[in-house]
């Protein structure tokens, strides 16, 4: 089972970052530190360490507004691309793409 | 009070003249305590000297009388201080100590006296100290810059003491009440006096002798002055090291929701906590409260290992769910349009129109009104595990519209691979959310009306199986390949059928009913396994379909061409018999909107609409040499069905024409159209072809938005009026 798990993960990944458009995936732990990314190393830093502060930031405003609701996706849109979050206790995973390409 | 004071300050004086080493100055400030008494019986001694003698200016004798005289013959005064202090008058003398000070002064009246007077000379005392000295000697004075002048106390003698018996405290005793002499408590004299006194001239005598004095004084030879230099001690400094204190500031903000988290106990962290709490095993606590104090106590466990994320289930799901908005990213003017939301251009896209010209035109096209009917290609379903097989059913899911089920497989019996089924959902338009792997070619397909995640799969090898949509089992939940009683034939059709009519409570709900090759229809009931019951026998169906309104009636194709209406009540004759096709039918639809009204197709190249009430088709018709494999009424126009030969798709409009399709479309090179499906949200049609692609194309006919069953009537009426 676990197996099977892993081979689906991989598998979805590849898709994903084979789909048009895509230029990078990053996941990165609860503290902000990259465990995989298929961006270059000082690009991947930064996208971590930028994107951590926000997504901390928006999950506390959602929380503050009710305390029993909680922040389940995040899309930043901006003229050149767009940055997808999927954050979660002990992960974030984000995707930067550009649909136009 | 000040007598006592003065009493007090009297014993400091008697301690300056015990140390003898003092011989002039004495101080005002004398401490009053720790009076040694012991002395007294060494004063005593030396109590016998002459007394010195005072004498002022005048020559008046001031000598200080001493306060008290004592008794030679009396008992030493150390035994009897204490009755003294009770003979003592004309003072308020309670206190022990006080009396005792007296005493111990009198002893030493002769030094004491001495030192006093030669005191007072250097003194600056002034005139009057003198004077009040010289005046009320039994009255006490303060004290005034270490002169303390001594008042003169007249002490009774000492009794003899008589023994204390009974008789002697029963006695009567006389006590005689005398006004005491008035006391002075305080006396400042004034330090000035008036002219017109008598005084006044004495005074100013005085005064000018000590102007004189005083401007004597400077270079007089008579006067000294001393200067005196006490020892500083030498200050030394010393150093004390500590260990730095190391400083860590801590700051939290609580907000809301941390305050939430925290008073519910619910947070992750708690949960994780009382997790870990549970491993430590640490003594059960009584109170709950108690409980969650001490989860906040353990630390915060670090972040898990990068591989436990990466591989775990919660993961996936993101994943999954990220794949399907970045899709929807990508496709989202294509799913604009199928779901006929206005296609907005993206107002930063950076990539200019490649024909601007084309585009502004077909912007224009969709605007007006008035346009050629016209396919349009959108999107096709399609990934590698598909790519070679052949669509062989397609079926919307009833509950959720956008799924879409769809089965792989080959209808000829040589080039059996097993069969495919994958669930396709609109979110995801390139893979398909489930996968189900068949043992043999998947032939038939449908979803359950009641239970939106039961999928019925017919095979090529006669067996039926059920599928839960919702798990992520791969397996089927039934299958019917072990039962005996199974199709042996493959399975050309399966549907779901609600039982309205039913004879007990258990047939309610829905059956599953199947045609086959071997001749058999059978309706399948899951009760505790599946349980077969044949409807009808001796007919080799290819398809059939249950009327919209009344499920006992069905029409079922044959692949003799004949059409039977069939009821499932009667399980041996034909209600009625339409023949007319030459070939075998492949598809019988009822019309959705005309419940007396069906389609049929055959290989004959034909496509015949039926009354159901007439045996001989009201309408026919033809395509061009080829077989047709699908009709599919639309959902949404009662004069517009789709029908797919193995070459071409067309879309027929009654109302347009009766003749001629309105649209045709022609299929990929090398590929062959094998099926059609209407989408019941939207106006768009799903196309499957041999290539293991579902295309799906937007239908544009512009009929407006009647469902034009009124046409089809017309039509039919009209129609049926000329053959006449």
């Amino acid at each position: 089972m676990q197996s099977d798990l892993i081979a689906e993960v991989e598998e979805t990944l590849k898709r994903i970052q084979s789909q048009k458009g895509v230029q990078g995936i990053i996941i990165i732990n609860a503290e902000g530190i990259p465990i995989k990314s298929t961006l270059d190393n000082s690009s991947t830093v930064q996208y971590a360490g930028l994107l951590h502060q926000l997504v901390m930031k928006t999950r506390s405003t959602v929380r503050d507004l009710d305390p029993q609701n909680d922040l389940t996706f995040l899309r930043v849109r901006s003229k050149k691309n767009e940055i997808m979050i999927a954050p979660d206790k002990d992960y974030f995973l984000i995707v930067i793409q550009n649909p136009s390409d | 009070v000040s007598s006592r004071a003065t009493n007090v300050s009297t014993s400091g004086f008697l301690r300056v003249s015990h140390s003898r080493t003092h011989s002039r100055s004495i101080n005002a400030s004398m401490s009053r305590r720790s009076f040694s008494l012991a002395g007294d019986g060494r004063v005593l001694e030396k109590a016998p000297m002459q007394p010195a003698r005072v004498f002022d200016e005048n020559g008046t004798d001031v000598t200080p009388q001493p306060l008290y005289r004592p008794d030679p013959a009396a008992v030493p005064p150390r035994q009897s201080k204490i009755l003294m202090a009770q003979d003592v008058s004309g003072a308020t003398f309670s206190d022990f100590f006080s009396s005792a000070f007296h005493t111990t002064y009198a002893s030493f009246g002769g030094p004491f006296t001495r030192s006093l007077f030669e005191s007072s000379i250097v003194s600056k005392s002034s005139q009057s100290t003198m004077e009040s000295l010289n005046e009320e000697i039994e009255e006490p004075s303060s004290k005034r810059e270490g002169i303390i002048s001594l008042s003169d106390v007249q002490v009774r003698r000492e009794e003899v003491k008589e023994p204390t018996t009974e008789d002697v405290l029963n006695k009567k005793v006389d006590i005689h009440l005398t006004e005491t002499e008035t006391l002075c408590l305080l006396d400042i004299p004034a330090t000035s006096v008036s002219v017109e006194s008598e005084e006044a001239e004495i005074v100013k005598q005085r005064n000018a002798a000590y102007t004189e004095l005083c401007k004597n004084r400077m270079g007089n030879d008579k006067y000294v002055e001393r200067a005196m230099q006490t020892f500083n001690g030498a200050p030394k400094a010393k150093e004390v090291q500590t260990k730095s204190i190391t400083k860590v500031d801590a700051a939290i903000t609580a907000t809301n929701w941390d305050i939430y988290d925290t008073l519910s106990g619910t947070g992750v962290e708690g949960a994780s906590c009382l997790q870990k709490q549970e491993n430590f095993s640490l003594p059960a606590s009584s109170s709950s409260s108690r409980t969650e104090m001490e989860v906040f106590l353990v630390p915060v466990e670090d972040a898990p290992a990068p591989e436990v994320i990466l591989y775990s289930e919660k993961f996936q799901q993101d994943l999954l769910v990220m794949e399907k908005v970045v899709l929807q990213n990508i496709f989202q003017p294509k799913l604009a349009a199928y779901r006929q939301l206005p296609i907005l251009k993206d107002p930063d896209s950076t990539q200019k129109p490649k024909d601007t010209g084309k585009t502004e035109k077909q912007i224009q096209k969709t605007e007006d009104i008035p346009s050629s009917p016209a396919l349009e290609p959108l999107w096709s379903f399609t990934c590698e595990l598909t790519v070679g097989r052949n669509v062989s059913s397609m079926t919307w899911n009833k509950m959720n519209p956008d799924l879409l089920a769809v089965g792989y497989g080959h209808f000829d019996f040589e080039d059996q691979k097993s069969g495919l089924v994958c669930c396709w959902s609109l979110k995801n338009l390139k893979w398909p959310d489930r996968i189900f792997h068949c043992e043999s070619a998947v032939t038939a397909l449908d979803f359950s009306g009641h239970n939106g995640c039961l999928l019925a799969v017919g095979m090529h090898n006669g067996s039926i199986a059920t599928y839960n949509v919702q798990s992520k089992e791969k397996t089927p939940i039934t299958d019917s390949s072990e039962y005996p009683h199974k199709h042996t034939g493959p399975v050309w059709q399966v549907k779901w059928v609600s039982q309205e009519r039913a004879h007990s409570e258990e047939e309610k709900g829905e059956a599953l009913v199947s045609v086959s090759a071997d001749g058999r229809i059978c309706k399948w009931v899951l009760k505790k396994d599946l349980d077969c019951l044949v409807i009808w026998r001796e007919v080799p169906g290819l398809c059939f379909d249950f009327h919209p309104e009344d499920s006992n009636i069905y029409l079922t194709g044959t692949e003799e061409g004949f059409i039977h209406k069939c009821s499932c009540s009667y399980n041996e004759q034909y209600l009625e018999t339409y023949k007319e096709h030459k070939g075998p039918v492949y598809q019988i639809t009822w019309s959705p909107f005309s419940p007396d009204v069906f389609l049929s197709c055959s290989s004959d190249w034909t496509i015949q609409l039926w009354r159901q009430d007439l045996l001989e088709p009201v309408l026919v018709f033809t395509s061009p040499c080829m077989a047709v494999f699908d009709v599919a009424w639309s959902p949404k126009w009662a004069t517009v069905f789709g029908v797919v030969t193995e070459k071409r798709l067309e879309i027929w409009d009654l109302g347009a024409s009766i003749l001629d399709p309105t649209i045709v479309q022609d299929a990929r090179p090398g590929v062959k159209l094998t099926s059609l499906q209407f989408a019941s949200e939207s106006d768009c049609i799903l196309l499957g072809d041999s290539d293991g692609q579902v295309g799906v194309y937007q239908l544009n006919l512009n009929l407006g938005e009647g469902t034009q069953v009124d046409v089809l009537e017309d039509i039919i009426r009209s129609t049926l009026a000329s053959q006449l």
